[in-house]
């Protein structure tokens, strides 16, 4: 850190400490304002819209402290042992937002800083919405302040191009195709760094910008978006940053237009890895789109996901939001999705449902510490069916406590994060007179629950059923003792479990039955639940990295998994479970209901490079996206995976530098991976090479 | 009436457009030296034992057999050859339909030599057909012509297999002369079927056939595509897994025998493509 950096930070710092009365709002407007003043400015030779600046990660520390001064007042530690043994996890989250980027690309900063006068002389006397106005107004004036020092920043640098923008965009909405995209990148800056909220996609870019496009010299398009694509890269955003191609409008028609084709094409051209794109795909998209997207995938660009556009929509209206918003849905990160005019709150709560299935076997003791984390029982269950319904208690019991954990931050959120840039993009904020964070201003103020392990916590009631129930092999008891010693001397009846009993992911009815019944009670539970910002919870099943550290904290389990083990991943099949190939996987998948999801719901479909050669492979793979969205999949992210590339990017790592993987909710280069990651994908394309 | 199946893939997508699933009914009259699916030659359910899988574990008791193989925790014992009712093979090969109706996909019957199980497989490549999914049957030809008659109206696609067109050569390579087969294929053509031609490339054996080939095809009606399948030397594993003699020819086809092939079959005016035995 540089000298001048490590002064910003203190001045940042000096803002944190939380007594009781400090004016969160003013603080962070404060810290905003100052470090627009103050940061360095520089101007890549690379870049073509944007300069650079040094404040990356100021806004993140003042966070994370207001954090553990709000955390030290509110913290109970009734929740602790069970958060650490990492049965579920509730905690704050301002990382999962969008622009009401409509606004931010028709207006412009200039225009948002005009705007909030209109809202200001509406306000009346009200003195905390004058105070809100006042203070995001003096946010946008030094923002419009650094537009022009960047301008002037550029023409020094001989940059005229950039430098006309900026110097218009100080003074005025875009009016080009180069100054909205320019537009798009500012903004991105302004919030991501200065604001300190966390932006996770750039919108529906062939929407937004089409009115552009069309008055724009077509000629020197492609190059543009090329350019473009290029500069998003080098901002390496954290987990991507995503932008969305097609959807559509409140009547129902696809909004695939020219600019949707091109802006595909510079993606797959500029062949970057941080950033990320949805497909958001209706009965109506043009089939040429999504077989370009497939396309790139074939090609390594495996950081496409591909969405239902129907099912995403019905699932918000099912959570109350008005058709209008439903149908403008942003989708933040990975795949949570939000109505227009919803802030959502994506990530912050998660429940291990491998690890509430040990509560149902030990009477709520962790099988690991022998801690008492969950709830107590007698452990004897006649039927099958009482142990599930102990099973879904716990899951309950779990999922309530990690609502209250999140709740304790939520409902301090005024003491803990102002936002006045992205405040002012959000027509509710400004009707409301209030911050989207500090006064929970937006139209929707929804948080979420993931559940996490679906297939590990299915698999093993579906062994349960069977050795216990079914063929009384064994009683729950003695399972549950195995179970503690990690299978130890029991290798025959792992290894029986693990390759030969029924599994989720094989299109086996009976054993997807088990999840549904799971994901139906869980959505039961959590949609609808009112959270402490005058929102609701909404349920998710994607589980990305965290699979890792939850499964390292989570006991053997009944399907053959060791202690410790990665958990399965997001909606899919275990590891090695999916034995009937992709089509009866995708069939499984498909039985949960996706509208029931609104945070998202993703399967992996890994697909070895040889099962998807030619133009017939190509048209393989449309059908089974097509097939899986006609019976009512939510999302769909493709792997596909060449062993021997992956073999020798493994031991000779400097021959593929450019290699891609999807980690989880993102992309990474396979040589960042650890061993321990870069085995499994060797694994998973050797399966996917068997079932090929 | 029940058949001998020795497995189903599902999501296979080299037998023609679309997604498909594909039985590989089991047993053949052919004996090809290049076989690539060893466990489909006999008509005998077998039980195969993968050393490499093996974990000395001792569920099987030392037995080779059926119950021993259903307690393999690990299936290094593995049955090949699994009987159905011909209803019970189609309700398995048509989990996939919704997959199908996207892609213009199907049921592809192949082996072995599916046609060597004549009344099985009528009976269900006409109840698939009444299901209104494509049926695709891959054959050998060398099966009375009786059976190509009885199963013509329910078959969208004939994937049809011709190695050698010298009997001599014919009968080296499979042990059986190819009168039958060339009889056959010019009855399926003039019946007018809908026939894709299948020629395994296995350099030292075949290569030398493939103009007499071009020739025997340039005129014959119902020939829509010509697929010269590079041969690899993949399944030896599975020999040894049979304890059945490994009969495969020892290098692999080059990438270039396989496109000079594609070539001059193309110079007869044919639609010839490049495929993989592997598929």
């Amino acid at each position: 850190m540089t000298e001048r950096q490590q002064k910003l930070m203190d001045f940042a710092l000096q803002h944190v400490p939380f007594d009781g009365e400090r004016d969160v709002l003013k603080a962070d407007c404060d810290i905003a304002i100052h470090l627009l003043e103050n940061c360095e400015i520089t101007v890549p030779a690379a870049n073509r819209f944007m300069v650079r600046v040094d404040v990356r990660t100021i806004c993140d520390e003042v966070q994370k402290e207001r954090y553990y001064a709000v955390k030290k007042l509110v913290w109970d530690p009734a929740y602790a042992d069970a958060m650490e043994a990492k049965l579920y996890f509730g905690t704050y989250d301002f990382g999962h937002t969008s622009a009401c980027w409509e606004d931010v690309i028709s207006l412009g900063i200039f225009g948002l800083r005009q705007r909030i006068e209109s809202y200001r002389e509406k306000a009346g006397n009200d003195p905390a919405k004058l105070r809100f106005f006042r203070e995001i107004a003096r946010v946008y004036d030094a923002a419009l302040r650094f537009t022009k020092r960047a301008a002037d920043a550029a023409r020094k640098a001989g940059r005229d191009e950039m430098a006309d923008g900026l110097s218009h965009l100080a003074c005025g909405a875009p009016t080009s195709l180069y100054e909205a995209l320019q537009t798009v990148i500012l903004y991105y800056v302004l919030q991501q760094y200065f604001d300190g909220t966390r932006l996770r996609t750039l919108g529906r870019l062939d929407t937004l910008l089409y009115p552009f496009y069309e008055k724009a010299d077509k000629d020197g398009v492609p190059v543009m978006l090329l350019d473009f694509m290029h500069e998003i890269d080098r901002f390496h955003a954290d987990a991507n940053m995503p932008f969305a191609l097609g959807g559509t409008n409140a009547d129902g028609n696809d909004l695939v237009n020219k600019l949707s084709y091109l802006l595909l094409d510079a993606y797959r051209k500029a062949g970057t890895h941080c950033t990320k794109l949805h497909l958001l795909i209706s009965k109506n998209t043009p089939r040429n789109i999504v077989e370009n997207g497939l396309a790139a995938v074939r090609e390594g660009n495996n950081s496409i996901v591909f969405m239902d556009d129907a099912t995403v929509i019905t699932s918000l209206e099912n959570l109350g939001e008005d058709h209008a918003d439903a149908v403008n849905y942003h989708v933040v990160g990975c795949y949570e999705c939000g109505g227009a005019g919803e802030v959502t709150c994506s990530c912050s709560t998660r429940v291990n449902l491998p690890k509430a299935l040990e509560m149902a076997l030990t009477g709520g003791r962790d099988l690991l510490t022998g801690k008492q984390i969950g709830l107590a029982n007698d452990g004897v269950f006649e039927t099958f069916d009482d142990f599930f319904r102990e099973y879904l208690r716990q899951v309950e019991n779990a999922c309530g406590n990690a609502m209250i954990c999140t709740d304790l931050c939520e409902e301090n959120y005024g003491k803990m994060h102002a936002a006045p840039i992205l405040s002012a993009t959000y027509v509710s904020a400004l009707e409301h007179g209030g911050d989207l964070y500090c006064d929970y201003s937006a139209k929707y103020n929804n948080s979420s629950v993931n559940a996490l392990g679906l297939a590990t916590a299915t698999d093993s009631l579906a062994a349960i059923r069977k050795l216990v129930y079914e063929d009384r092999t064994l009683t729950l008891a003695e399972l549950t003792g195995i179970l503690r010693n990690n299978w130890e001397g029991q290798e025959i009846l792992r290894l029986t479990v693990k390759n030969k009993f029924p599994k989720y992911g094989t299109g086996d009815k009976a054993v997807d039955a088990i999840a549904v019944k799971t994901v139906d009670h869980l959505a039961a539970f959590v949609n609808g639940h009112p959270n402490k910002k005058g929102g609701v919870y909404r349920l998710g099943l994607f589980s990305i990295d965290w699979r890792w550290k939850f499964g390292e904290m989570t006991g053997a389990s009944a399907d053959g998994r060791l202690a410790g083990e990665t958990i399965s991943q997001n909606t899919g099949a275990s590891f090695g479970a999916d034995r009937n190939g992709p089509t009866a996987h995708l069939l499984s998948v498909a039985s949960l209901d996706g509208t029931r999801t609104p945070n998202g719901a993703i399967v992996d479909l890994d697909l070895h490079a040889s099962a998807v050669r030619g133009e017939n492979g190509l048209r393989a793979m449309t059908a089974t996206l097509m097939t899986f969205f006609a019976l009512g999949g939510f999302c769909v992210h493709y792997n596909v995976l060449d062993t021997e590339t992956l073999k020798k990017a493994k031991s000779d790592p400097d021959a593929y530098p450019n290699l891609q993987v999807r980690l989880c909710g993102w992309n990474v280069l396979f040589s960042s991976l650890s061993e321990k990651e870069k085995d499994e994908f060797i694994a998973r394309s050797e399966a996917a090479g068997r079932s090929a | 009436m029940k058949g001998l199946v020795s497995g189903i893939k599902r999501m296979e997508i080299h037998d023609g457009d679309g997604l498909r699933t594909t039985v590989f009914f089991k047993g053949c009259p052919l004996k090809c030296v290049w076989c690539h699916n060893p466990e489909s030659i006999s008509f005998e359910k077998q039980i195969a034992y993968f050393r490499e899988k093996c974990r000395h574990c001792g569920a099987c008791r030392e037995k080779r057999d059926e119950n021993a193989a259903a307690r393999c925790p690990v299936n290094a014992l593995t049955v090949y050859g699994r009987e159905y009712e011909p209803e019970e093979l189609v309700n398995e090969v048509t989990q996939d339909e919704p997959f199908f109706r996207a892609g213009g996909g199907g049921v592809t019957l192949s082996g072995g030599e599916c046609l060597a199980q004549p009344d099985f497989a009528v009976e269900v490549a006409r109840l698939l057909h009444e299901k209104d999914v494509s049926v695709y049957v891959d054959t050998c030809g060398f099966v009375p012509r009786r059976t190509l008659e009885r199963i013509l109206p329910f078959t969208d696609r004939f994937l049809y297999d011709i190695k050698a067109v010298d009997p001599a050569v014919h009968k080296a390579c499979t042990g059986q002369d190819n009168a039958l087969i060339l009889d056959n294929l010019r009855f399926l053509s003039d019946a007018g079927a809908d026939i894709e031609i299948r020629v395994p490339l296995v350099v030292g054996f075949n290569e030398k056939e493939i103009p007499a080939i071009g020739a025997l095809l340039k005129d014959m009606p119902g020939i829509t595509k010509v697929k010269v399948l590079r041969y690899h030397n993949l399944a030896a594993s599975r020999y040894e897994a049979l304890e059945m003699e490994n009969t495969l020819p020892p290098s692999d086809t080059a990438a270039e025998d396989v496109e000079r092939a594609v070539f001059a079959l193309a110079d007869c005016g044919l639609n010839a493509v490049n495929g993989t035995m592997a598929d």
